[in-house]
Parts: C-alpha cells; sequence; structure tokens
C-alpha cells in the first residue's frame, strides 16, 4: 500500500471514530427510545470519554489532513475538509449539553413570599419543610427546568421533576 | 450530598423516560426515579429522599403561611407547558407492563416500605374516602385533603397501638379516630387525648405505572 494512501485510509478511521464517539451516544440517549442497560453502559462510557477523546482526534485529523494536503487531488482534499470539518464538528458537539438547550437550567432561583405568588389556588407544587423553612415549587415549572440545585436550612438538596 | 461532600447536578440526558443528570463533582450519572448513581466515581450511592409533598397551593398557603414559592424565571414563562401532562401522554412508553388492570400512564402513587413496594392508582385513592392498607407489616392510611386533590399517606400508627382514620360526614372535611381525637391533614391530633402528637408521613413516588413497575419490578398494586 503506498504511504499515501495507508494515512488517508487513517484520516478515515480516525474521523469515523471521532464522529461515533459523539453520534452513538447521541443516538442511543433519545427522548421516547427504549435503551437496554447495556446500550445506556456503552453510551454513557464513549459520552464521559468524549470530550478528551474527540479533541485529541480533532488534532490528529487537522494534522493528518495538512500533511496530505499537497500530497492528493482535487477529490483528496475535498476528503480532507470534510474530514476536518467533523472532527471539528465532533469535539464542539462533544461539549454540548443540548438536553440543556431543549430544557433551560434555573441559573439563579428566585423566590416570592407565599401572599406575593401568582398561582392559581388549584395549581400544582411540590413542597419541602425543612426545620422552619418551608417551600414550595410550582410543578408548571419544574417540569420544564426538571433540576434546581439548592440549600434550604442549611441542607443541600437537588429538587427534580 | 454523599458521604460529606456536597453535589450539584445537571440536566444529562434520558433513560427510558425517566432522566439522567450527572453532578459537577464527580461527573457521575444519576437516575432520577430513584436517585441512584448508576455510573461514574459514585456508582452504586444513593441520594437521600427528602420527605416532600404534592399539594395544591392553596392548600400548601394554608398551611405555610410565611412559606417562599419559586418565582417563574424571566425569560421563560412562555416554556411552561400548561398542556404538559397532555402531550406527554400521547407518546408510546419505552416498554409496556400488561396484567396489572393498569394503563401505562395511569398514574400511580409508588409506595416503598422496607423490601415491598406497592402502587396505587390515583383515581383509586384519591377520593372522601381513606383508603386503609398494609406494606411490610407497616399500617397505612392514604388521606384526601379538603381541596379534594391533595394526597398524603400515613403510618396509622401511635405509640405502638394502630388506629382507624376516617372522615366525618359533615360538609366540612374533618379526619377524627375511633378514640375521638381530630387529625389535621398535616397528620397531627387537633384535639382529643392525643392532641399535638402527629403521625408518620410516608413518602410516595408520584409517577407513571409504567416507570414504577420499571425500578420496582416485583411491585403490588391496591385494587380494591
Amino acid at each position: 500500500m503506498k504511504p499515501k494512501t495507508g494515512l488517508g485510509l487513517a484520516l478515515c478511521l480516525l474521523t469515523l471514530v471521532s464522529f461515533c464517539m459523539f453520534f452513538i451516544p447521541a443516538f442511543v440517549i433519545r427522548p421516547f427510545r427504549y435503551q437496554s442497560p447495556r446500550a445506556l453502559a456503552i453510551a454513557i462510557s464513549l459520552k464521559s470519554l468524549a470530550p478528551v477523546v474527540t479533541l485529541v482526534l480533532g488534532l490528529a485529523i487537522a494534522v493528518l489532513a495538512l500533511f496530505l494536503w499537497k500530497r492528493v487531488s482535487i477529490l483528496g482534499r475535498v476528503f480532507a475538509v470534510i474530514a476536518i470539518l467533523l472532527g471539528i464538528g465532533s469535539a464542539v458537539m462533544a461539549r454540548q449539553n443540548y438536553f440543556e438547550w431543549m430544557f433551560h437550567p434555573i441559573a439563579a432561583a428566585g423566590f416570592l413570599p407565599a401572599s406575593d405568588a401568582k398561582l392559581g389556588d388549584n395549581e400544582m407544587v411540590m413542597a419541602l419543610r425543612i426545620g422552619d423553612e418551608a417551600r414550595a415549587y410550582p410543578i408548571l415549572q419544574m417540569a420544564y427546568h426538571h433540576i434546581l440545585n439548592e440549600t434550604i436550612a442549611g441542607t443541600p438538596v437537588v429538587v427534580t421533576y | 450530598m454523599a458521604g460529606q461532600r456536597e453535589l450539584h447536578f445537571y440536566l444529562a440526558g434520558i433513560n427510558n423516560q425517566n432522566f439522567l443528570m450527572r453532578d459537577r463533582e464527580t461527573g457521575s450519572w444519576w437516575q432520577q426515579a430513584n436517585g441512584r448513581a448508576i455510573a461514574g466515581p459514585l456508582a452504586g450511592s444513593s441520594l437521600e429522599l427528602v420527605p416532600n409533598d404534592e399539594l395544591t397551593f392553596a392548600l400548601w398557603k394554608a398551611e405555610s403561611p410565611q412559606g417562599i414559592v419559586l418565582a417563574p424565571v424571566a425569560g421563560r414563562e412562555k416554556e411552561y407547558d400548561g398542556k404538559w401532562e397532555e402531550e406527554t401522554a400521547k407518546y408510546p412508553t419505552p416498554f409496556s407492563f400488561s396484567g396489572h388492570g393498569l394503563a401505562d400512564r395511569d398514574v400511580v402513587l409508588g409506595v416503598s416500605i422496607g423490601q415491598q413496594a406497592r402502587a396505587y392508582p390515583l383515581t383509586k385513592v384519591r377520593g372522601a374516602t381513606p383508603v386503609v392498607d398494609r406494606v411490610a407489616g407497616t399500617p397505612i392510611t392514604l388521606v384526601t385533603g379538603p381541596d379534594n386533590v391533595s394526597v398524603r399517606i400515613f403510618r396509622t400508627e401511635l405509640n405502638g397501638a394502630e388506629i382507624e382514620l376516617y372522615r366525618d360526614a359533615g360538609a366540612e372535611w374533618r379526619l377524627i379516630d375511633t378514640s375521638g381525637n381530630t387529625w389535621s391533614f398535616a397528620g397531627c391530633a387537633t384535639s382529643g387525648p392525643t392532641k399535638g402528637e402527629c403521625l408518620e408521613k410516608i413518602n410516595y413516588l408520584k409517577d407513571y405505572w409504567f416507570d414504577w413497575k420499571n425500578y420496582n419490578p416485583r411491585t403490588t398494586v391496591y385494587s380494591r
């Protein structure tokens, strides 16, 4: 095999691996889709490694593509550009939490006294009482945000819905 | 918290329609339904469930007039979808459990005491008559509050003796027992021989049947 071909294949392989590091977890951990425990475990492992691995692979892809640039045809250069874009794309997407794009987290929770809260009498709330502190979390809001980290009477809690 | 370490969580994914979260401190993955870490350095750990209620706002306000309410996040109000329950009900579930007379998205109150898990279909337990039952030998009663919506579960045992709660037949909401005590919806005796004492509140998980069954495969179902 010519060295150029070997390197070209290596470039394809690195690009494929990089893409899979992002894509497989994204595909498996999808809403409304059934996941077997094994598939989930694999997806979680990949997702945990992906930020670092895609970064390293992205750099390797860039180096290889640039090395091959002068040595390949126009078609070869098109593939090289695709490889670089996929490499960058995977490295960027591996660091995005798109679940938080769908369900924006609460950055800084604000609270109102019970008498000021504008909720209907029949609106459902999650209610916590720790020590002397009583707090209510409207289900309508928590069904969207899903998670709230906070501290009540010195106790750190996470409210989830 | 895990051990002595305070953790902060963020939304990280979804597993068979129950969400996954990760903590920033170790990157471990946690299942929301049971507060257990399924992967990462803290795998196997469990978060402690804090006693909580799901109540109507009016009832909560009456019980906790000095309490505070989470304010809507500025700019996000239009994301709060009043129809989220209706819309979610249309989605298929990742699995189906037949044979208990329950549809996958029927709402149940899931109780877990000792090694026993039991599901109470919400439509069967919400109502004027307190529901008396026993889980792992513990006598419990499910009581619907004055708003006809909020439900609480109490361990109906006081000083070693079982008590029987029932609703007074009058127009106003009144919870009494056979020893002449009157009880508030908070589970405390407001008059009678045991005035001032309170019953232990039992935690429940309000969940879709398919999700409760997935995490509690040997659960029984209340069916009277």
